[in-house]
């Protein structure tokens, strides 16, 4: 397999094996968050707040490999 | 006569949002000089039904043989004069055929409605309109008669001249790369767009086209126009901030103790700013850092939408510019540590604030891991909105083209706008974007101020999950 075949196939495999790590990741955020509010809807606002920063950091690992893939689309 | 002026008036509504769309959809998938040509021609033919509109008034209306009434005609008589003037030069200028479809358009408007309603009021339709099936049936063989038809038309037309009519409209624009949707939907298009698409593949794909790419293209070949394709985020997002400084010139230029209009929008824009930062930051801190991140907010904001609007583009999908922006607040976040606690206590806030042995002997651990911290953050700052931004307008460009490879003729010079419905995914996260970067680098901030101990918990443990 020479390199450009590797980086068309891997470059997809990567952004996707990296969604099913974050998509995990927003779904237990998204849940606690839920169930938070839930259990105190009076500080809605609070855990709105907290789950949108951390879920931005849990999907900023998603856009880590979708900037990859755009450096280095330009090889394949 | 009322009656026949309200007509008219429903008339020109009509014909000004259906040319509006139809120039844009020319202007998209077609060529931006042909939508240009379109939208001046129904212009210009409105402006002649308004003229005309007012000759009749002033010459048969209530007004006419007083002087009020001559002075009307006569302006309207010069109006008219001036309109075939600049109707002569737009003839020299820009394609004909277009600019005779704008101005039968408003005449079209007038024939269409005239006719249903005639038909809205006859036997025939209310007999089809009442019967549920009957309806159905009609609509799916109006759409049937339509779609083979289309076919036919195109595919005659295509035999006849194959895709002249078109090459020569895009040839004047080809320099630019000039086809707003991905060139490789359209074969007929394709020899041309070979080598732009080279030029501007260095980001990845090649996403809308836009006025400044068109304007460079237009002079191409001269210093400017290579100093506009170089720096086209810049003049975008100079733009944008234009834009932003004169709505605030605009807004609190006559400031009133009752706003309304555009200074009630922008006082509770930033009003809303206001709670929302001071929540964060408490009371003290607050609105000292409001003009920063109320100003990060916003410009963020309206760059991310701003790609939105056709034929322009977002700022924030280039990596420049959001480095720019991350590395700005990095700078103000480690300025504001070394003012706020001075160059020992920065020293000791990167050292974890050591106070016993255990502190102490863990220092030489903490120093490179908050260094490392914190040239992480303008990276994952710049990395996340760019990602976003970039990614938001990829998906719009991938189904914009998918939109034009779906009609099975490919010849039509359009094609269906699936885009669309993207459009409220990229509301949202334009707007979480900005809201992210601005609660992130209020949060870098909130961690360099000296550490009080007030009751307000959420925010803290925020903070640290932040970090």
């Amino acid at each position: 397999m020479d390199m450009h075949a590797a980086l068309a196939l891997g470059l997809p495999l990567g952004i996707g094996v990296a969604a099913i790590g974050s998509g995990i990741g927003l779904g237990l955020i998204g849940q606690g968050a839920m169930q938070a509010i839930g259990r105190q809807p009076e500080a809605t606002a609070k855990i709105q707040l907290a789950m949108i920063i951390i879920a931005a950091l849990a999907e900023a690992l998603t856009i880590y490999a979708f900037v990859t893939m755009f450096l280095l689309q330009g090889k394949i | 006569m009322n009656m026949g002026l309200e007509f008219l008036a429903r008339v020109r509504k009509t014909s000004a949002w259906l040319g509006g769309v139809l120039a844009l959809m020319a202007a998209t998938y077609v060529s931006p000089l042909l939508g240009v040509a379109f939208a001046a021609g129904g212009v210009w033919s409105l402006c002649n039904l308004q003229l005309l509109e007012k000759l009749v008034v002033s010459m048969m209306g209530p007004v006419r043989s007083t002087p009020q009434g001559i002075r009307g005609a006569g302006l309207a008589l010069m109006g008219m004069l001036l309109l075939l003037a600049a109707g002569a030069v737009l003839l020299t200028l820009l394609s004909p055929m277009a600019l005779l479809l704008g101005f039968l358009l408003p005449l079209a408007v007038i024939v269409l409605k005239a006719a249903s309603q005639l038909l809205l009021g006859s036997r025939l339709w209310g007999g089809i309109v009442n019967h549920r099936f009957r309806a159905a049936f009609a609509a799916v063989a109006i759409a049937a008669v339509t779609w083979f038809a289309l076919g036919a038309l195109t595919s005659a037309t295509a035999e006849n001249h194959p895709a002249a009519s078109h090459a020569g409209d895009s040839a004047a624009s080809a320099g630019a790369g000039a086809h707003a949707a991905d060139p490789h939907a359209e074969p007929a298009a394709e020899g041309e767009h070979a080598a732009p698409g080279g030029e501007h593949s260095e980001g990845g794909g090649h996403g809308f086209t836009n006025v400044v790419a068109l304007i460079a293209g237009a002079g191409h070949g001269t210093a400017w126009s290579a100093f506009l394709e170089h720096y086209e985020i810049l003049v975008f997002s100079l733009l944008v901030a234009a834009l932003m400084l004169l709505v605030a010139f605009l807004a609190s230029r006559n400031p009133k103790m009752i706003p309304s209009g555009l200074q009630n929008l922008v006082e509770t824009l930033v009003e809303g700013l206001q709670d929302f930062i001071v929540g964060i930051l408490g009371p003290k801190h607050g609105p000292r850092f409001l003009p920063f991140l109320g100003t990060l907010f916003l410009y963020i904001l309206a760059m991310n939408l701003f790609g939105l609007i056709p034929f322009m583009h977002s700022a924030t999908a280039n990596l420049n510019v959001t480095v720019a922006l991350a590395l700005t607040v990095f700078v103000y976040v480690q300025f504001i540590g070394f003012k706020e606690l001075g160059p020992l206590g920065w020293a000791d806030h990167m050292l974890g604030s050591p106070r016993d042995l255990t502190g102490w002997l863990l220092a030489p651990l903490m120093l490179p891991i908050h260094m490392l911290g914190e040239l992480a953050k303008p990276i994952s700052l710049s990395c996340r909105l760019f990602g976003n931004i970039f990614g938001e307008d990829m998906l719009l460009v991938a189904f914009a083209s998918l939109g034009i490879a779906m009609l099975p003729f490919q010849q039509v010079p359009f094609g269906v706008p699936m885009q669309a419905i993207f459009y409220p995914l990229v509301l949202l996260g334009g707007f979480l974007q900005a809201m992210v970067f601005t609660v992130l680098s209020t949060i870098y901030i909130l961690l360099m101020l000296p550490h009080e101990h007030h009751d307000e918990h959420g925010h803290e443990e925020a903070a640290h999950h932040a970090h």
